[in-house]
């Protein structure tokens, strides 16, 4: 059932859908143009399929002279576009509607220039998060931010929704690691902001785009940074009796000045999904566990690691596990990176992704725990727990409509506890549409009315990923 | 994910089994990332994801395949390297196979599409008819560029291209019982199969010369006949499942005679349909539970050598460069066996990348869907010759016969390299 | 004549700007006046931050601080020196260098993105910057980002506000994460390296895994000045190692081995480390109380070098290199040569260069910011007008 409305399709452009497939395919080469009907039902949403909407027609450019072309076009016919990367985003930041272009960047998928030197990989946006790092590995080097989803998922997904991921404790999200993009503009202008040159002066366009969400500009190439791969890395499990213990945990080896690269977090249920997928020697008999990933060499995680039992000594930790080599520390990572898709093998589920200051974890797991009883439901908590960014799991069946309302509004009201225990609605998944009418939990009025006329200032048609981000009253007129 | 069926729709069990396949899908993406499609084409309507959405609403509407759908769905090489892949335990396998049947049973495709099809179908499976006819290759190659020109005619091409330039003698693997040499420690049968007695007999003699040395008596029934895989995979599935109930009546003949400890299978690609004998023939009450009795003793070689604790063997200074077919790692989910043996044997073993990737054989694939597998081929070769390997090991005659196409160097089953390290004659490929 | 205005609240700054929107007064926003590169118009009101003051919310366990724009950067320091802890940009103080008195505020250091040595690992200020306050040009009070690491609800107006002096809206408040202050450090010691060299020992460094947290190359014209001549005789480039003191050693032996191939190396203690990198960040060779042309030039590392040894064959310059190479500071002997310069940073794959310092006439003469692409500055202009619609907000930027 749907709770959170769309923008009524424009009938101007419904009626011209003949004609403006017709003219598409002039833009594009052959094969980049999806338009039959039944083609369209499997662009219809993302990873969070609760919300659904057969676009007008899927293009699918192989350059960015092809993008701003599209761009260029429906600009003038005031066609909205919705961005798609690969399509994997939880809060639904690619899901279409009806009178839309999707602008499929799927096909952009070149590596175009590694430079050691400087330490930057310049990549087409459709290139998957991973394959940088692929590339790069045999030299030495990583693509910092991963989030659990970077197989699949695309550069220019990354970008549009500033997504972070377990490392990003220690390297920053993907703000932090960008240097540069090529973006078209939605005139079908294309320009380049930030480059192998840090911090040029002028207002900080790239900072702006990075988590615009497809409302800005359609990224079609970016330089990111590269960094020297640590000597050794290490993850290393600790098993607490309660989640309060475990959050508490967190809390102090932060608060110890200690930062390792990753502090992971799974209560019972998850650790129970992840191990049954994975069979990465979780420990079982434990109720909430941290991974926690050291790295350097032998000395510096030895010397690391011992600051940090002492700290979870002191939260009474029941099980301290080392992975014994890099293939159990690849399936740690493995069973974690992969936990929200795993969990579909024992219900349907939405994933949250409120962040919260370190002293609230403790108080927010409780209140999460409270709310999904209440409304009825179970609930499984993997997260990233150095930076507060919490992902409740809200198990559901999909085919029970009331179900389905329940676990809608339970996370509603998770993500308000978070607000109200100073955090944000969302650390790293973006806003989408999933969590849009809840801006107002968030922002004020004056808040929000900056945010959408800085938009406009990119958009004034509103004709990018327009039914996103913004709650649907209280938008300047067009 | 949601589904939408009716209870009258849940009645035939094929649906209900893709109901339960679909409502396991959460619609993550992360299958995208490897499969060979959307790498190559960049166009979410083939890949899983795209392909699974679009059988959900063919299956859900009830209506009969079009052009688009087969279309997505022709170009999926079964390769399963999205089950792999998949954190929710979709069962892609079946699902797919569920499309096929259905599109064969609704969908009339193109007279050309239909000759070529009923063509491969009438040869591949049947060893007499395919030597027949990779003899007339022979004298048809000299139109396979013709062919690639015409629109429709590329599939011809592209058989023309694969037929090897000399087609070997029959094989030596006759029906009957190969005893074992010295003590019998075991009994098994093998599975003397169709297209690859044909192609390349060394494979199943090298396997009864290895095995017998081992000890193990190995039996190659008579009456045996093509696993079903071929058909199976272009949704001719009674054809299929009659191959599957005379091959179980086979089996189980030898199991009342003499006992069997398994049924080895040398081509990873039968090995995956024969291991799937039980599931395929799950709803035929008279041949479900033999045929679930089959799949538990269907083993690749290499499964089944490694029971064996083969000695240790002094390195040989050969670099090998394995290729995992996809029915071998996804199919059958056998990943580090077949290198261990290589790596006892005294091999130097190296990993391509994007190993995960198909070589673009696929069965009959390299013949409907000669372009997308030419640049699948080209991809692995690559991949496979920048490990700069002396010879190239794989487990399965349909990826032999594809990257020989591309590349000088030599490629071998593997266990015509354990052969040859236990006591076997060097391989006449390796002999310079 | 010109009123200086320094609210005590927001909603007092609030009142100041519709005021001055009513009366057609332009308003110059001003935190310290420390860093101040504009110097146009007298006929515009100064909007000050200096009377909204202090620490709001000091939070070490989870290394953020929230503080009134005007809080003196000396203030913040002290607070968070008491537990070790450290802004991770090491902002800079430029009055040596630019002859400026004033002090310097937390909100004109995010205001002017202000970032030293580390910001080549750790990020610039806009990367520490959680969340800020502000009130715009229609005399609105609005709140942007938060007091969490990780947040992208809605668009990140946060990192606009970073660096925007004073163009778009006058900063009341700033949230900004923390990090530990490292529990020592040294710095390595090459010696003797000509530009070209350095920069290739300085990309060697960088690729190994021993978190260089500062890189830079000092000529032999200007090393004599640093670290109060404990350095070397000769050119030095300089790599800094932070951390756990068995760590830094640890790393410390691995660096200079692979370093020798290019020179000879040594190393300075902690004390001198710190000396030294606070001197590379202030630019302290060129705070020589002249008004000699300064540049502030950004480019790819690799072209740093490149650049000064195009420049030197057709005007008198001096250099030094921070950011592996990136971050050229660069004094003219004589005139800025603004184009001959920019003519060169885009030869060698684009940067920007900004002109810090010089005499009031070549201040007045030269577009001290580079120029932007035709289609950003206007874009630019379209967001300046979003923030303040009346162009009451007089500043730095072009359109302003």
């Amino acid at each position: 059932m749907e709770q959170i409305g769309f923008l009524p399709p424009k009938p101007a452009v419904l009626s011209r859908r003949r004609e403006i497939v017709g003219d598409l395919k002039d833009l594009l080469p052959e094969g980049c143009l999806v338009h039959e009907p039944r083609s369209l039902v499997p662009f219809e949403t993302d990873a969070f399929v609760s919300y659904r909407r057969a676009p007008l027609a899927v293009a699918l450019p192989e350059t960015t002279a092809q993008v701003a072309a599209v761009l260029k076009y429906c600009h003038r016919y005031g066609i909205p576009v919705v961005p798609r990367g690969a399509g994997t985003s939880l809060s639904g930041g690619a899901i279409p509607q009806e009178d839309a272009v999707v602008l499929g960047l799927s096909k952009m998928t070149r590596i175009l220039e590694v430079d050691y030197a400087n330490r930057t990989a310049t990549v087409q946006a459709g290139v998957t998060n991973l394959s940088i790092s692929d590339a790069v590995s045999a030299d030495g080097y990583f693509y910092a931010p991963d989030p659990s989803s970077q197989l699949a998922c695309t550069i220019g997904g990354n970008i549009a929704m500033n997504s972070g991921g377990a490392h990003c404790l220690k390297y920053g999200v993907t703000t932090n690691n960008l240097l540069g993009v090529k973006m078209v503009l939605v005139d079908g202008t294309v320009i380049e902001l930030g480059g192998k040159a840090l911090d040029a002066p002028g207002l900080d366009l790239l900072g702006l785009v990075c988590g615009s969400e497809g409302q800005l500009g359609v990224v079609t190439e970016a330089t990111v940074r590269l960094i020297a791969k640590p000597e050794g890395a290490r993850p290393v499990l600790f098993g607490f009796d309660s989640s309060e213990e475990a959050g508490a945990c967190v809390a102090d080896i932060i608060g110890a000045g200690i930062i390792p690269v990753a502090i992971e977090f799974m209560d019972k249920p998850a650790i129970e999904i992840c191990e049954a997928f994975a069979q990465a020697g979780y420990p079982m008999d434990v109720e909430a566990l941290l991974i926690v990933e050291v790295e350097g060499s032998e000395a510096e995680m030895d010397g690391m690691l011992q600051s940090i039992v002492e700290i979870a000594g002191r939260h009474g930790v029941k099980v301290v596990k080392e992975s014994q080599s890099a293939t159990q520390a690849a399936l740690i990572w493995r069973g974690r990176k992969s936990a929200f898709g795993a969990t579909g093998r024992i219900a349907d589920y939405i994933c949250m992704d409120g962040t919260v200051p370190l002293s609230q974890l403790s108080n927010v797991l409780r209140g999460t725990a409270e709310i999904v009883a209440r409304h009825g439901l179970r609930v499984a908590n993997v997260f990233h727990a150095g930076d507060g960014n919490m992902h409740p799991l809200i198990l559901f069946n999909a085919n029970d409509p009331e179900d389905a309302a329940r676990a809608e509004a339970a996370g509603n009201d998770i993500l308000k506890l978070c607000v109200d225990a100073g955090g944000c609605l969302t650390g790293e998944h973006g806003v989408g549409i999933e969590k849009r009418e809840l801006m107002r939990h968030q922002y004020t009025d004056a808040d929000l009315a900056q945010q959408m006329a800085v938009r406009a200032a990119f958009d004034p048609q509103w004709i990018l990923n327009p039914s996103k981000v913004f709650p649907l009253e209280g938008r300047p007129a067009v | 994910m949601q589904t939408n069926f009716t209870p009258e729709q849940l009645a035939d069990p094929h649906v209900a089994t893709s109901e339960k396949i679909l409502r396991k899908c959460v619609h993550c993406g992360f299958c995208t990332a490897t499969c060979p499609t959307y790498v190559t084409l960049g166009n979410e309507l083939d890949s899983p994801r795209g392909r699974i959405y679009l059988i959900k609403d063919m299956l859900e509407n009830g209506r009969p395949a079009d052009e688009e759908v087969v279309t997505h769905i022709d170009r999926c090489l079964s390769c399963l390297a999205c089950v792999t892949t998949c954190p929710s335990g979709v069962d892609y396998m079946h699902l797919v196979d569920h499309a096929r049947m259905h599109i064969e049973n609704t969908y009339r495709r193109p007279f050309k599409d239909r000759v070529t099809r009923n063509l491969l179908a009438a040869v591949l499976p049947y060893p007499r008819r395919f030597r027949l006819a990779l003899r007339a290759a022979a004298l048809g190659r000299p139109f396979a560029g013709l062919f690639r020109r015409v629109k429709g005619l590329a599939p011809f091409a592209a058989m023309l291209d694969l037929a090897p330039r000399q087609v070997p003698k029959s094989s030596g693997s006759r029906p009957g019982t190969h005893p074992s040499v010295g003590t019998r420690r075991g009994r098994v049968a093998i599975l003397s199969g169709c297209a690859q007695p044909v192609l390349k007999p060394q494979i199943n003699e090298a396997t009864i010369r290895l095995l017998t040395r081992l000890g193990i008596e190995v039996v190659a029934p008579a009456a045996e006949v093509c696993c079903g895989a071929l058909v199976h995979h272009m949704g001719r599935e009674e054809q299929a499942l009659e191959s599957a109930r005379r091959n179980v009546d086979v089996w189980l003949r030898e199991i009342d005679n003499g006992g069997l400890d398994a049924i080895i299978v040398t081509a990873s690609g039968c090995g995956t349909t024969i291991k799937d004998y039980g599931f395929m023939l799950r709803l035929d009450p008279i041949y479900a539970e033999k045929a679930a009795r089959v799949s538990a003793l269907a083993k690749d070689v290499t499964e089944y050598l490694a029971t064996l604790d083969l000695p240790e063997q002094e390195p040989k200074r050969l670099t090998v460069a394995y290729h995992s077919a996809c029915s071998m790692q996804h199919g059958q989910k056998i990943t580090t066996l077949p290198k261990t043996l290589l790596k006892n044997a005294g091999f130097t073993v190296r990993d391509p990348a994007e190993g995960h990737l198909c070589c673009g054989s696929a069965g009959t694939y390299n013949i409907l869907q000669p372009e997308i597998s030419a640049t699948l081929k080209a991809r692995k070769v690559k991949n496979l010759e920048a490990t700069t390997p002396d010879v190239i090991a794989t487990g399965n005659i349909g990826c032999i016969t594809q990257i020989a196409t591309g590349t000088t160097v030599p490629i071998l089953h593997t266990v015509e390299l354990l052969d040859w390290a236990y006591g076997g004659e060097k391989p006449a490929m390796l002999v310079s | 004549m010109t009123i200086i205005h320094d609210p005590l609240s927001e909603e007092a700054a609030s009142r100041i700007v519709r005021a001055a929107v009513a009366a057609a007064t332009p308003l110059e926003i001003r935190g310290g006046g420390t860093r101040t590169l504009w110097s146009g118009s007298t006929n515009r009101d100064i909007l000050s931050s200096a009377a909204l003051s202090g620490i709001v919310a000091y939070n070490p366990a989870e290394m953020t601080m929230t503080a009134k724009a005007g809080t003196p950067l000396g203030d913040i320091s002290a607070a968070l020196a008491e537990r070790r802890q450290m802004l991770a940009f090491e902002p800079l103080d430029l009055r040596p260098a630019l002859g400026t008195s004033g002090i310097p505020t937390i909100g004109g250091v995010f205001a002017t993105n202000a970032s030293g040595p580390r910001r080549y690992v750790a990020g610039a200020a806009r990367d520490s910057l959680l969340g800020v306050r502000f009130v715009n040009g229609s005399g609105e009070i609005v709140k942007a980002g938060g007091r969490v690491m990780k947040n992208v609800t809605g668009l990140d107006l946060t990192k606009l506000l970073a660096g925007s002096r004073g163009a778009l809206a006058f900063l009341t408040e700033v949230t900004f994460r923390l990090l530990p202050v490292p529990e020592t450090s040294a710095t390595i010691v090459v010696s003797g390296l000509n530009d070209a060299e350095a920069a290739a020992a300085m990309a060697t460094a960088m690729s190994m895994s021993v978190e260089v947290s500062g890189a830079a190359h000092l000529p032999e014209s200007v090393c004599g000045r640093f670290a109060g001549g404990r350095l070397p005789a000769g050119a030095a480039t300089v790599l800094r190692l932070e951390g756990l003191a068995g760590s830094v050693s640890v790393r410390s032996e691995k660096l200079q081995a692979a370093m020798a191939r290019f020179g000879a190396v040594s190393s300075l203690d902690v004390e001198a480390t710190v000396q030294l990198w606070r001197e590379i960040r202030d630019v302290h060779p060129y705070a020589d109380g002249t008004a000699r042309p300064l540049w502030r030039v950004s480019v790819a590392p690799t072209a740093g070098h490149q650049l000064v040894a195009a420049l030197r064959l057709e005007a008198g310059i001096d250099a030094y290199y921070d950011w592996q190479g990136g971050l050229v500071w660069l004094r003219m002997e004589a005139d800025p040569e603004a184009d001959l310069l920019r003519r060169y940073v885009k030869a060698l794959g684009g940067g920007h260069a900004t002109l810090m310092r010089a005499s009031a006439e070549a201040m007045a003469a030269t577009p001290v910011l580079q120029p932007q692409a035709e289609a950003v500055a206007a874009l630019s202009a379209r967001i300046k007008d979003k923030f303040d619609p009346a162009g009451v907000f007089v500043g730095a930027f072009a359109g302003a």
